[in-house]
């Protein structure tokens, strides 16, 4: 699951790298860097901490 | 009476004044024509008597003079090559003396992040976590002199205020979108490699090291009190050789963040000054990888996941530590400008003040809003408001104005305490000194100011990172700007994370990221690096 969080983590960065070509106007632009960049907060906030969660050692 | 018979005369001076205006202004005198220096007017420059310089110099007037200036043909005597030699030397020779100074002061700020790592810690961990803060320095520094320093900068080019010495100039490239994208330098291993074994290869080197150590240094906070003292050695290793200069060169050695202005058109390009990117976002995202690979402390959250206070041992040294800390910060922003003399470098004055000031305001954040939310200004987070301030300053600091700074710095201080109340209580990571919460997340909140604030009245030789101009953010007309920079946070976010999180689960398996559970419990004074910071202190386990 931790891999999986790190694969959506990456994948907000290439969403953002490809708004240089998929996109000319600046504002057009933003948005797809903000879409990238939320992506992988999600990749990390909801998937990769949430994995090591499960098996936090306060839970044990 | 005396008002009515000044009246009259007040208003003959007023009519004086404003008759002597009327004729035409007087013309300036037109200036002097150039007279061109001969070598022939130089040998008339007296150099001080023997006699007189033997009686010693109490008021300085006759030392620095022509005689010491050097004459590279003792036959020909002093000529004009000579003089303009040596002023070069002098604009180089400042600059050099500015940049090493600066560099110096980086360096005693690990003693900063020592002590405040250290004071946030419980007592029966202090001599492990003083070690991991002593040892980052060599560990850091080896794996940079050996790799690290020339995949950052082997292919930066010629840095100007430091001589244009034009060794470092091997960048490999890929071209994506029809563009050429910098990835990571190819020269200058171990300092002689290619031709760099050079005087102002070794200044970039000594400032770019203290650099990546701050790095370094802010991961050992986030998972301190529990992490095994091997596996810290070689993630600290892979971090200083291999992360920091990956992301470092993109920035800061040519790479192609640096030109997404000259190549898309954004601003100018990723723009961060002093680092709170490339330093502390970077620092503070390793240490957020780490705090989740390495999990929370034993008793940090309850059985429900509430999360219990654990206090540090000793508040003094935490703010001494961050006093330090806000020293040394005087050479991170002002000796970014690698120069004080040429090229716009007289701002270092502006930067010095944006720098404090944005502390100032980052402490007062911090503290006004513990007082506010919990009824007492808490003095380990208005400690960490202040580094929060300085934090979030180090990217804009050469680009905005005094006004700008603070607000900037007052954001960070209220930032940081959300922040830790939010990675506690939302994503129950535990991060004893704040590590994340003041580097990461308000390192990400510089490099976004950048693209706000940037005012564009500095001008550090007409251009920056190829594009000619002042760099000027959205408040100022440039949106392109703050695309650049958001395009950096979202490199830092997912691919800084990303390879810093991979290679560290790699290292639990094959190391072991965390201590035993009875370690812990005893304290890692012992256990882990075979001394007790305070033997004659009664330690209680809890």
């Amino acid at each position: 699951m931790a891999a999986i969080g790190l694969i959506v983590t990456f994948l907000g960065f290439l969403l953002s790298l490809f708004s240089l070509s998929l996109a000319s106007s600046n504002g057009a632009r933003l948005g797809l860097v903000l879409a990238g960049i939320a992506v992988s907060l999600i990749g990390i906030i909801g998937i990769v901490n949430r994995a090591y969660l499960k098996n936090a050692i306060w839970k044990r | 009476m005396k008002k009515c018979a000044l009246l009259p005369l007040a208003l003959l001076g007023l009519s004086l004044g404003l008759s002597a205006q009327t004729p035409a202004a007087p013309q300036t005198p037109p200036p002097p024509a150039a007279v061109a220096i001969t070598d022939a007017d130089l040998k008339n420059v007296e150099a001080p008597q023997p006699e007189l310089r033997a009686k010693g110099d109490p008021d300085g007037a006759l030392t620095g003079t022509v005689s010491d200036v050097a004459v590279s043909d003792s036959k020909k005597g002093l000529t004009i090559a000579d003089v303009v030699n040596q002023v070069g030397q002098n604009k180089i020779a400042i600059n050099f003396v500015w940049t090493l100074i600066a560099g110096f002061l980086v360096m005693f700020m690990q003693a900063g992040f020592a002590i405040v790592e250290t004071g946030l810690c419980r007592a029966k961990n202090a001599g492990h976590t003083m070690m991991m803060n002593f040892m980052v320095y060599g560990v850091g520094m080896l794996a940079y002199w050996l790799i690290g320093f020339s995949l950052q900068m082997g292919g930066v080019g010629a840095v100007g205020n430091l001589g244009g010495s034009p060794v470092l100039n091997s960048e490999f490239a890929v071209t994506l979108f029809g563009k050429t994208f910098g990835l990571f330098g190819q020269n200058g291993f171990f300092l002689m490699h290619n031709g760099t074994y050079d005087v102002t290869v070794m200044v970039i080197f000594l400032f770019q090291m203290v650099f990546m150590d701050t790095t370094l240094t802010i991961v050992t906070g986030s998972a301190a009190e529990r992490w095994k003292f091997a596996a810290f050695l070689v993630s600290s290793f892979l971090l200083g050789a291999f992360i920091y200069p990956l992301f470092a060169n993109w920035a800061w050695g040519g790479g192609w963040l640096a030109n997404l202005g000259a190549n898309f058109g954004l601003g100018h390009g990723y723009v961060d000054f002093a680092g709170s990117g490339v330093v502390h976002s970077v620092g503070g995202l390793c240490a957020l990888a780490m705090a989740i690979i390495i999990g929370p402390r034993i008793g940090k959250f309850d059985r429900q996941g509430r999360p219990t206070a654990i206090p540090g041992h000793d508040i003094a040294l935490v703010l001494t530590g961050c006093f330090i800390l806000a020293f040394g910060w005087f050479g991170f922003n002002p000796g970014s400008t690698l120069g004080a003399s040429g090229n716009g470098n007289l701002r270092i004055g502006s930067v010095a003040v944006n720098t404090m000031l944005a502390g100032m305001a980052g402490g007062f954040g911090a503290m006004l809003y513990m007082w506010l939310r919990y009824g007492k200004p808490d003095a380990s987070m208005s400690g960490n408001g202040l580094l929060a301030g300085l934090v979030a300053i180090t990217a804009p600091c050469g680009f905005v104005n005094p006004v700008a700074s603070v607000i900037i710095g007052l954001i960070a201080g209220v930032l940081v305490c959300l922040s830790v109340e939010f990675m506690e209580r939302v994503m129950k990571v535990d991060d004893p000194v704040g590590a994340i919460s003041v580097h990461g997340v308000n390192g990400l909140w510089g490099v976004i100011s950048v693209g706000l604030f940037a005012d564009g009245k500095s001008n550090y030789g007409g251009s920056w990172n190829g594009v000619s101009g002042s760099v000027t953010g959205l408040f100022y007309g440039d949106s392109g700007q703050l695309v650049a920079q958001l395009i950096g946070v979202s490199a830092l976010i997912g691919v800084v994370f990303v390879i810093y999180f991979a290679a560290n689960v790699l290292v639990d398996v094959v190391v072991g990221q965390r201590v035993g559970a009875k370690a812990e419990l005893e304290g890692l004074d012992l256990p882990e690096v075979g001394v007790l910071c305070y033997p004659e202190f009664e330690i209680k386990s809890k």
